[in-house]
């Protein structure tokens, strides 16, 4: 670890930059006239993007795999919906999504963080089936035909996509300031050694409490957002399995534990998506499984790991290493280079 | 409903308990020896299904028999995925990130190979068992689950000669137990683990092409039943080999039973349910509340 919590290294003035550049155009989009569908395509990204840091954190930074994000995705999209149509403004029923988002993380983790071993993966599992189900049967949500949202006003996709920016910007800065901080510090901590962890005087339940909420109410509020824009929501869509391997992927792909991997999974997975649904609709979930197998074996810290290791090659040296993702510690013990 | 239904509904139980046991014990093994939950367990059990489907047609042999026929096929392709994938990942006391998304690829890899093999439309082996009953003191025993029940008690019965009277068998054990004291012992851990694999992909296949007699299935079929099994292990403790049996009663039995009263809308969501009454009340599986219970007596 090069940089302490907080400091101000050249690196990190070069990000802040980046970042703020980078923010900058994208406000500038719509203003320039580009098509529909482009704006259409960055909108979908950025809440990719959101959802996709907000797995890293628990994923990536705490090391707990969860295969339920498409839950959170679905109560934010839900409780947005059902609140928009029940009168309320907007943006409060977005956040009211990222709200009951975070309330329905800690029944997840309650009963599962406690334990070791790997009842929170597998209850994930669980969860996410037991949720689309109910949500397929009940009444208040429309079940299976699905929710219609209700909106007042002309339709301005320019509003949907600074919402959409604004939750990624969000997630963005969070994860920065959770990286950058002692608890991202004693969250990585819990993903290298639990009981180390805890006796430095981290409380490994508290934190994974935290960071799961923290992570559900990003995804809340991406999933609040998308149910704004699309005003047509279903349990088979946002509650769906295949959400949750979407979700997982993205900063599987990018590189686990960076700031910068999730944020490319993302964008990668955007727009290879949106040549797959058009051209193979069918195999677009063997890709990813493929995918998911062939960077566990060869690339465990995805294309971020990728990039790492060719600017070591391109360098020369053994360069040290200050982005800490998950490849260092986590490399296959044969299947590598 | 009159005591005679109960008394049908307790047999039915039963007689899933058999098959859920099977199913479930492939999981414990490997998750005993590997410390990986095995998240392809639904794929394998689709293939196994595939496998039982592809025998009758094709070469016409009775689908219970190639569901035994299904034991060594899936024991060498258990071992093969060993070799060219399970092994490269690393292994802790807990399962580590890279190998729960490494197995669940491989069950993306699966499922969508099997749409692409065998299409989405629902299929089922019909034989001249499947609809056969025969009837005892007013109990209707469907006679495909009685054999069905057979053959999964007998596999368990092999499993069990197998763990305690070789000397992989014991291997087995011992690094299920304590892993660390058994490589000190002079386990190879490598060729026990790419065994183990083996036979828990083994009984994964001979539960899928069993459970092809009972229901019908498509590239989709056995998720519901990992669902399951994950229950089934974690009411078992986990690690232990008896608590597997018992967890799979439970489950069978509030399962059967819960059609009483729960709407069928909602019969799926059920294993779950349990699944979290199960972390809440009894983290350490039955296997851990007996212990518990001993220690104070």
């Amino acid at each position: 670890m090069t940089a302490a919590p907080g400091s101000r290294t050249p690196t990190s003035r070069t990000a802040y930059a980046v970042a703020a550049l980078a923010l900058l155009a994208f406000l500038a989009v719509p203003l320039v006239g580009i098509t529909n569908n482009a704006i259409r395509l960055l909108l979908t990204t950025f809440l990719w993007v959101t959802t996709s840091l907000a797995w890293n954190l628990l994923g990536g930074v705490t090391g707990q795999v969860s295969f339920g994000f498409a839950v959170f995705y679905g109560l934010g999209a839900y409780t947005a919906g059902l609140s928009i149509n029940g009168g309320v403004n907007p943006y409060a029923a977005i956040a009211a999504g990222g709200a009951v988002a975070a309330f329905g993380s800690l029944l997840i983790g309650l009963p599962t963080f406690r334990l070791r071993g790997p009842y929170f993966a597998i209850a994930t599992i669980g969860v996410n089936e037991a949720v689309r189900i109910v949500m397929s049967n009940l009444e208040i949500t429309g079940g299976a035909s699905g929710l219609r949202l209700l909106q007042a006003g002309r339709f301005s996709q320019a509003e949907h996509y600074y919402a959409a920016l604004g939750v990624a910007a969000l997630a963005f800065l969070v994860s920065w300031r959770v990286m950058h901080s002692t608890f991202g510090l004693a969250l990585r901590a819990i993903r290298e050694d639990q009981d180390a962890a805890a006796d430095v005087g981290v409380h490994p339940f508290r934190c994974k409490l935290a960071v799961h909420a923290l992570a559900a109410c990003l995804t809340g509020l991406a999933g609040g957002v998308f149910a704004h824009y699309s005003a047509y929501i279903h349990p088979d869509g946002v509650f769906a399995f295949a959400t949750s391997t979407s979700i997982l992927l993205m900063p599987v792909i990018g590189g686990l534990g960076t700031l910068s991997g999730p944020v490319i999974g993302a964008a990668v997975y955007s727009i290879v998506q949106e040549e797959m649904v058009v051209n193979f609709p069918q195999f677009h979930l063997l890709l990813y499984g493929a995918l998911l197998i062939l960077i566990m074996l060869f690339e465990p810290g995805g294309l971020a790991g990728l990039w790492r290791r060719l600017a070591r090659r391109l360098r020369g040296r053994n360069a040290a290493d200050p982005g800490a993702g998950i490849a260092a510690q986590q490399q296959p013990t044969g299947g590598g280079s | 409903m009159g005591l005679d239904d109960l008394l049908n509904l307790f047999v039915a139980a039963i007689l899933l308990a058999g098959i859920y046991t099977t199913m479930s014990i492939g999981m414990t093994v490997i998750y005993g020896v590997m410390k990986m939950v095995n998240l392809a367990h639904a794929g394998f059990m689709m293939l196994g299904a595939y496998f039982a489907l592809e025998m009758s047609e094709r070469l016409h042999i009775d689908p219970l028999v190639s569901s035994v026929l299904a034991v060594p096929v899936f024991f060498l392709l258990g071992v093969a995925t060993h070799r060219s994938m399970v092994r490269f990942v690393p292994v802790a006391d807990e399962p580590t990130l890279p190998s729960l998304l490494l197995l669940f690829g491989l069950w993306l890899v699966l499922q969508n190979v099997g749409y692409g093999v065998w299409g989405a439309d629902d299929r089922s082996i019909f034989s001249a068992l499947t609809m056969a009953t025969f009837q005892f003191k007013g109990i209707v025993v469907p006679v495909i689950r009685l054999i069905v029940f057979g053959i999964a008690l007998l596999s368990l019965v092999a499993l069990h000669l197998f763990l305690h009277h070789t000397w992989f068998g014991r291997s087995v054990r011992a690094l299920t137990q304590n892993r660390e004291a058994g490589q000190l012992a002079g386990i190879d851990t490598g060729r026990t683990a790419m065994l183990t694999f083996g036979l828990g992909i083994a009984f994964t296949g001979l539960a899928g092409a069993l459970l092809a007699n009972l229901y019908s299935f498509t590239p989709e079929f056995g998720s519901s039943f990992m669902l399951r099994s994950f229950v089934i292990t974690v009411l078992g403790g986990l690690e232990s080999f008896s608590g597997v049996a018992i967890g799979a009663v439970i489950v069978a039995l509030i399962e059967t039973f819960s059609i009483l009263v729960v709407p069928a809308s909602y019969q799926h969501a059920i294993s779950f349910i349990l699944l979290v009454v199960a972390l809440l009340v009894l983290p350490g599986g039955i296997e851990g509340l007996l212990q518990r219970w001993r220690r104070l007596g």
